[in-house]
Formats: structure tokens, C-alpha cells, sequence
């Protein structure tokens, strides 16, 4: 449903194809892709919620991993650091989630702040769009035994905007799809 | 204090756009809009390129680059705490703004560097070096390059002499076909004082060959700061200040008037740690 809802997006951004291709992107054909970007970082924000709540089946939790993962370009890594530790420490995006689904807390909350901050798009040596969408996670975790935790989350997300081609009808059609990349989290002191 | 009591009013109304938030997420909330969040957000607010809430002013808006949006934006985006002077600082913003001569941030074409300084494993022990990355045209856009280093055990390692009591090469060598050569280096640490004045070792160049031969591993980044070297005649270092409040984010964190191109250079050999 959720590859349906991004491919009608993508394909509204076809009109744009030949004004994108140019070095600058047209303001209008940003946003188009902003949305789309936003669409996928606003699912990740979902998963991860779903993830890490403690009353998700084991089951469901690999299912939303998988469809989580594939937001995601090959060797994406999540790069974390807390206020207690300056060292990043880095961990492929199956391994984040499997990380944050095994925390020892018996109730988890995760709640997305409603900030979002997208950056502008660069392009690359190879042509691709890049850029960053910055958003803050909220996360509390409790023990039945009343020890609680809580912290802020600065997640920096990589988006990837690239050209691909598809076939409708017989017929090959240029479009452009988000895919994310590398996430550097950092908890805030806010 | 009354430009930050003023955001905090503008702020106010978007904070109530979230939905299921508690009190004190709604507080940190507003926080997190004045926060400059991102480096592209600085050189949007810099620029005036952006409303309140961070979205994107394009060239045709009427807001777009304005003078008096820039002159609210800009105060905000010092570090409060660094204590730099406030004449200084106004007399940056009033340059900054001039209606007749404006000054703006381009992200392709001005003279800005990057610091990272980063953790590397060299001969067992963690290290830490500062690379000094630029943006270069490649391709079809841009990359990041690392067009310096400075590496605490290369600097120490060469030491030379440049006294009259120097060791050297007698000018008569040549007929000899260079045979004081052997004498020259055997038993002879710093054999860096056979060279010409004007010799600087290559620090980049030994970093990457220690790196090609595996004797030097990366462990990860501690923290990033930007230069900017001649923003209208302006030097400033931007840094990022994780901390409560409303002053937080990427924030210029020291300000200076550069008189002339000596300065600027002296102040380069500065940052590039040179001197």
C-alpha cells in the first residue's frame, strides 16, 4: 500500500523531469519531492513507534522491519551518540531497529515532535540529489519496578532523490524516487 | 532577551499546531524551532530565506533575502555565551544588510572550510587529527575533500634546525659526487635540515600514506566546526551548541574584522593550525 501511495507521488513529480534534470532544482518541483521525502521519513517515524513498543508481536515487529529496511538505500547506517557518550557509535538499520525492539524496558513510548526541517537538494558527483531532513523523536521507556528514562532524539535523515524508469503501458517513464540513507542521531539537551 | 521573548511569541502559535503532546514536550517544542538545526539553516537565515517556520523563501517571493527579516534573523544567530562584543556584532549586522551592498552566504563559491575533529587508531594508541574538508566541484555537482590535516605526532616529528649551528651539506659536495651524503644521514634523526627554508612537510600526504599502508584507522568524529574567511571583510567560526533554551544549534561562535590580506592570512595559518 505504502509502495502504491509513493509510486502516485513519484509520478506526479513526471511533468518536472526535463526542468530537474537542469543543475538547480525548480522550486516548485522541490516541494513535489519534499513531500515525497517527508511521506517516507513520516513512515519511518511510524515504524520506529511501532518497533520499539513492547505490546507489538514478535512477528508484526519483523514484518514492520522489513518494510522499514526498505525505505532505506544498500549500507545505510545509523550513526548514534548520547550527551553521556561524544563517541558515534554506528549500526546498519536492521540492527538499529533489532536494538531498539530488545531494550529492557517493560513500557516504551516514542513520540515524534511536530518539527520537520528539510534541507535543500545537492547534487552529487554522479548526478543524484542529496539532502537532509532533520526531525525529533521523544522516547520513554518505563520498568515495571518504577525506573523510567526518558530523552530527546535529533535524527539528521540522508534523502537520496534519483531517477528511475518504469514501465506503464508499454511505455518507459521517467520518474523520481526518494530513498533514504545514512541517519545520524544525537540526543539533545532540550 | 526582548528578541528572544519575541520568537518565543511567534513560536508560541506554531507549537500549538502538535497534537498529542504533553506540557513539557510543547515547551521543549518551541525550543526546537529557534534552535538553528542544520548548517543549510544557518545560510538560510543568514540569507533571509526562510519564514518562521522554516519554510523555504524562493527568489520571486516578496520576503525573499528582505532586509528587515534579515536583520531579526541575524542577531539570533550568535552564541550568546561567547561574549563577543556587541558593537562588533551590530556593526557586522548593519554591513551584512546594507540596502545598497547586502552580503550573502553561497554555499558553492565562498571561502569556508570545515573542521572535523576526529578520532583515528595510529600505532595502538587513539589519536586525535583535524581534517580540514572543502567543497569542490565534481561531476555533475559537489563533494567534500580533505584539503588539509593536522596530526599532533607529525608535528612533533619534524623538528628542524634552521641556526647557524645547523648541520649541512658543504658546498663543495658536487665534485665529490656527493659521497657526504652518507655522513649526512647516517645516525641522523631530522634529516629535514638538508632542506631549503622554505620546505613545509606535507602532512596530508604522509596521513593518506599511513592510511594506504594500514597504520592508521579511523575510530569516528567528536565534533565539527565551520570557517568562514571573508564573508564582506568578516571572519567567523560557526559551532553547534547542544544545550536548554532557545540559543542552541549552529551559532556564530567568534567574530572578527579582517583589516587587510596579511590578517586574513595569519588568521588562515591559525585555523589551518600552521603556526
Amino acid at each position: 500500500m505504502n509502495y502504491m501511495k509513493h509510486i502516485l507521488v513519484a509520478v506526479t513529480l513526471l511533468m518536472g523531469v526535463s526542468a530537474f534534470a537542469q543543475t538547480n532544482v525548480d522550486p516548485r518541483r522541490k516541494q513535489a519531492i519534499d513531500s515525497l521525502a517527508l511521506e517516507k521519513v513520516k513512515d519511518l517515524s511510524k515504524y520506529i513507534s511501532i518497533i520499539g513498543d513492547k505490546q507489538t508481536q514478535f512477528s508484526e515487529a519483523q514484518r514492520v522491519m522489513d518494510r522499514a529496511e526498505e525505505l532505506f538505500a544498500p549500507d545505510s547506517e545509523m550513526g548514534v551518540s548520547s550527551l553521556s557518550r561524544e563517541e558515534i557509535s554506528y549500526y546498519k538499520v536492521r540492527e538499529y531497529f533489532e536494538r531498539l525492539m530488545a531494550l529492557n524496558y517493560d513500557k516504551v513510548t516514542i513520540k515524534w515532535y511536530d518539527i520537520h526541517y528539510i534541507s535543500d537538494l545537492e547534487r552529487q558527483p554522479d548526478g543524484t540529489y542529496v539532502g537532509v531532513i532533520t526531525i525529533y523523536q521523544r522516547f520513554e521507556g518505563t520498568s515495571d519496578d518504577g525506573m523510567s528514562y526518558k530523552d530527546t532524539t535529533k535524527k539528521d535523515i540522508t534523502i537520496y532523490v534519483k531517477k528511475k524508469e518504469t514501465q506503464i503501458a508499454g511505455r518507459t517513464i521517467e520518474f523520481w524516487d526518494v530513498l533514504l540513507g545514512d541517519v545520524r542521531v544525537t540526543e539533545t539537551s532540550a | 532577551m526582548r528578541r528572544l521573548a519575541g520568537l518565543v511569541m511567534v513560536l508560541g502559535f506554531y507549537a500549538s499546531v502538535g497534537q498529542g503532546l504533553t506540557d513539557d514536550m510543547k515547551a521543549t517544542e518551541e525550543q526546537l524551532y529557534a534552535s538553528t538545526k542544520q548548517i543549510n539553516q544557518f545560510f538560510r537565515r543568514f540569507n533571509g530565506e526562510e519564514d518562521d517556520r522554516g519554510d523555504r523563501y524562493y527568489e520571486g517571493d516578496k520576503k525573499y533575502r528582505d532586509s528587515g527579516l534579515r536583520r531579526k534573523y541575524l542577531p539570533m544567530l550568535f552564541d550568546e555565551e561567547a561574549g563577543s562584543s556587541e558593537d562588533v556584532r551590530k556593526d557586522f549586522v548593519k554591513q551584512l544588510t546594507d540596502r545598497k551592498t547586502p552580503v550573502f552566504l553561497d554555499f558553492h563559491r565562498d571561502d569556508w572550510v570545515a573542521e572535523v575533529n576526529a578520532q583515528f587508531r595510529f600505532k595502538g594508541q587513539d589519536v586525535t587529527a583535524l581534517l580540514y574538508m572543502k567543497l569542490q566541484a565534481q561531476g555533475q555537482g559537489y563533494e567534500w575533500v580533505i584539503d588539509d590535516v593536522s596530526f599532533e605526532p607529525f608535528k612533533t616529528f619534524f623538528e628542524k634546525d634552521t641556526s647557524d649551528q645547523k648541520q649541512f651539506i658543504h658546498p663543495m659536495s658536487h665534485e665529490l659526487e656527493f659521497m657526504t651524503l652518507r655522513k649526512a644521514f647516517a645516525n641522523n634523526e631530522y634529516p629535514e635540515q638538508y632542506t631549503p627554508r622554505s620546505y613545509e612537510p606535507d602532512y596530508l600526504t604522509l596521513f593518506l600514506y599511513e592510511m594506504k599502508r594500514g597504520n592508521l584507522k579511523f575510530k569516528t568524529v567528536k565534533n565539527v566546526r565551520f570557517h568562514f574567511f571573508d564573508i564582506g571583510g568578516w571572519y567567523f567560526e560557526l559551532a553547534n551548541f547542544n544545550r536548554p533554551g532557545y540559543n542552541t544549534g549552529w551559532l556564530i561562535s567568534n567574530l572578527m574584522k579582517i583589516q587587510n590580506d596579511q590578517q586574513l592570512a595569519l588568521l588562515k595559518a591559525y585555523v589551518y593550525d600552521k603556526n
